[in-house]
């Protein structure tokens, strides 16, 4: 990474930080988005009990999207699971065409109101970037390296752990990374059934027709997305680099 | 020693092998040659087991392997696969490791194994140990493979062309150094190659495959001179059969008593070598040395002819 592109990501980490802590130190610069004396920051709760929230919904429900995809990847291409392959395909797929909102919907009559609900859609959305990219990396080990673990008498066990999941990492990862921008967007949504979470800046400013919150809301998620993807980026290329990987295969 | 009993395996209507018999003496390279999809790999791979046999069976000193465990029993089987199969995510040394690991040694008999296999296949430690195979040419990549599947020390090594992707400079000289471990560590091996020159250059015997079917099991001098159908023939090549003959004899097999002009030839070139420098320094005899240098005898270019005819 260039020292340019360090100096900005800095730059947006501390912007973050400043915002988030002191939102009324940056008044000035949404004022003019306001009319009618509108207050120019949010100030129906504290923006940083909002943010880590909303980050710690997403930091759950794509654990749960990331242990289920991978295990589902890893068993469907064991030998005794292959046959359910486009079983899971499917249901992944669902999980992803289905409307968030929709589960939302079907969601909370189930489950009530608050952050329930919100995680359910977003680990049925995350699942199918991680399985899918799990399905390719482990399906992309080459089988002469398989054949090679096999016949220096590794079993099926060893041969995942020291060969096959190493190998697939990488690809893993931008599964991850994938399923984690798409989540933090997602999330937003969850404040329309009473989770706490970003969604409420902008609900607010959409409810009193006001600008200024409906930008910082989106601005913090923006801010959010962007830096949580570039760290998943750093890991990621760490891991490929390892492996002899050119940099952008798994970009 | 292993002995290889009646082994055949089909893969749905096809016989890839098919009743194939013959037995490796202690320390003998057996190379296994054949046209492309004679089975092969195949019959290689049912020794460790990566193939399960339809009928037949494979004895390691004795002891049936299908009556040890898989796992266990690759553990005792060194192989190497053309590509050398190394782990692209593991450094040389975790490579080489392999297993060692698997048996649980501990660390540092681990780390001593490596770094000895390392001096053996001169690969500096210091430069080696931490490179990812990436970072390797292809003949480093080789020795890396034959050293990883040397690493348990085990008394057989099933090889399936571990040259086949090397340049023919670095190829010979991956097959010198292999002869030379090989002597050392005593080692019993199976080779698979579509490269007669190697099959001559290291088999202590050739088997010869076709269609599925063992053609002919024998050393490399009677395969020359008794091929037992035409295929075997063809294989060896007709044209170059006195030239395999005379590089399987040494200077020592056709040296006559008396001396000559010019620098010597030692005496344990192969008759094929002495024949070279003969032409290609015009001469009709030459002095020969032995391995200190001192002049026992001269090798002649009718002798060598005679010899040659004996061998027809
Ligand atoms: N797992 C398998 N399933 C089905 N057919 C197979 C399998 N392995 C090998 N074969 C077939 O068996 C035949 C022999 O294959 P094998 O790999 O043993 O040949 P080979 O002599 O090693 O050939 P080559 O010199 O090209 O490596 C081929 O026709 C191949 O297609
Ligand atoms: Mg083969």
């Amino acid at each position: 990474m260039s020292a340019r592109a360090v100096i900005l990501r800095v730059a947006a980490l501390l912007l973050l930080v400043a915002f988030v802590t002191a939102p009324q130190l940056f008044a000035f610069a949404f004022a003019p988005l306001t009319a009618n004396d509108a207050p120019a920051i949010y100030n129906q709760g504290s923006l940083l009990a909002l943010t880590l929230s909303h980050v710690r919904i997403v930091v759950l429900a794509t654990l749960a999207s990331t242990v289920l995809a991978v295990t589902l990847g890893i068993f469907v291409t064991r030998p005794g699971g292959r046959e359910f392959l486009p079983l899971s395909r499917s249901l992944v797929n669902i999980g992803q065409t289905f409307p968030p909102i929709a589960v939302l919907a079907i969601a909370v009559p189930l489950v009530g109101f608050g952050e329930k609900p919100t995680f359910i859609a977003l680990f049925l959305y995350g699942l199918l970037p991680i399985f899918e990219n799990t399905l390719a990396g482990l399906t992309d080990v080459s089988p002469r390296t398989l054949e090679a673990a096999r016949g220096m008498g590794m079993n099926a066990r060893q041969r995942l752990w020291q060969v096959e999941l190493p190998l697939a990492l990488p690809v893993i990862l931008a599964g991850i990374r994938l399923s984690v921008i798409i989540s933090l967007g997602t999330a937003t949504i969850g404040s329309t059934v009473a989770a706490k979470g970003l969604g409420e800046v902008i609900i607010a400013g959409l409810q009193s027709n006001n600008v200024a919150f409906i930008l910082q809301g989106g601005l913090v998620v923006a801010l959010l997305a962007v830096l949580i993807h570039d760290g998943l980026g750093l890991a990621e290329r760490a891991t490929a680099r390892r492996l002899g990987r050119p940099v952008d295969e798994i970009a | 020693m292993i002995e290889i009993e009646h082994l055949s395996k089909r893969f749905g209507e096809s016989i890839v092998v098919d009743d194939v018999s013959f037995t490796v003496g202690e320390g003998e390279i057996a190379v296994v040659v054949g046209t492309s999809g004679a089975g092969k790999s195949t019959l290689l791979r049912m020794i460790n087991r990566l193939v399960v046999p339809d009928a037949g069976r494979v004895l390691i000193d004795g002891q049936d392997t299908a009556t040890i465990p898989e796992d266990e029993l690759r553990h005792r089987i060194g192989y190497v696969i053309q590509g050398y199969g190394l782990f692209p995510h593991r450094t040389v040394a975790e490579n080489i490791a392999t297993v060692p690991r698997l048996l649980g040694w501990d660390r540092r008999r681990i780390a001593a194994r490596v770094e000895e296999l390392l001096d053996l296949f001169q690969l500096d430690p210091g430069e080696f140990a931490q490179k990812f195979p990436h970072q390797l040419s292809g003949g480093q990549q080789q020795r890396v493979g034959v050293a990883r599947a040397l690493a348990a020390k085990p008394a057989l090594l099933l090889m399936d062309e571990p040259f086949g992707a090397l340049d023919p400079v670095i190829r010979g000289k991956a097959q010198d150094d292999l002869l030379a471990i090989q002597r050392r560590l005593g080692t019993t091996i199976v080779l698979v190659t579509h490269d007669m020159n190697e099959a001559f250059h290291l088999g202590s015997r050739i088997a010869v495959m076709d269609q599925a079917r063992l053609v002919q099991y024998a050393k490399p001098a009677d395969l020359l001179t008794h091929p037992a159908e035409a295929f075997v023939e063809q294989l060896v090549g007709t044209a170059e059969r006195p030239f395999r003959l005379l590089s399987l004899a040494s200077v020592q097999d056709a040296m006559e008593p008396g001396s000559a002009e010019g620098d010597p030839i030692t005496v344990s070139a192969t008759l094929r070598e002495a024949l070279a420098q003969l032409i290609w320094r015009g001469r009709s005899a030459l002095p020969v040395a032995d391995a200190a240098g001192a002049p026992i005898g001269r090798i002649s270019v009718d002798g060598i002819l005679k010899h040659g005819r004996s061998l027809a």
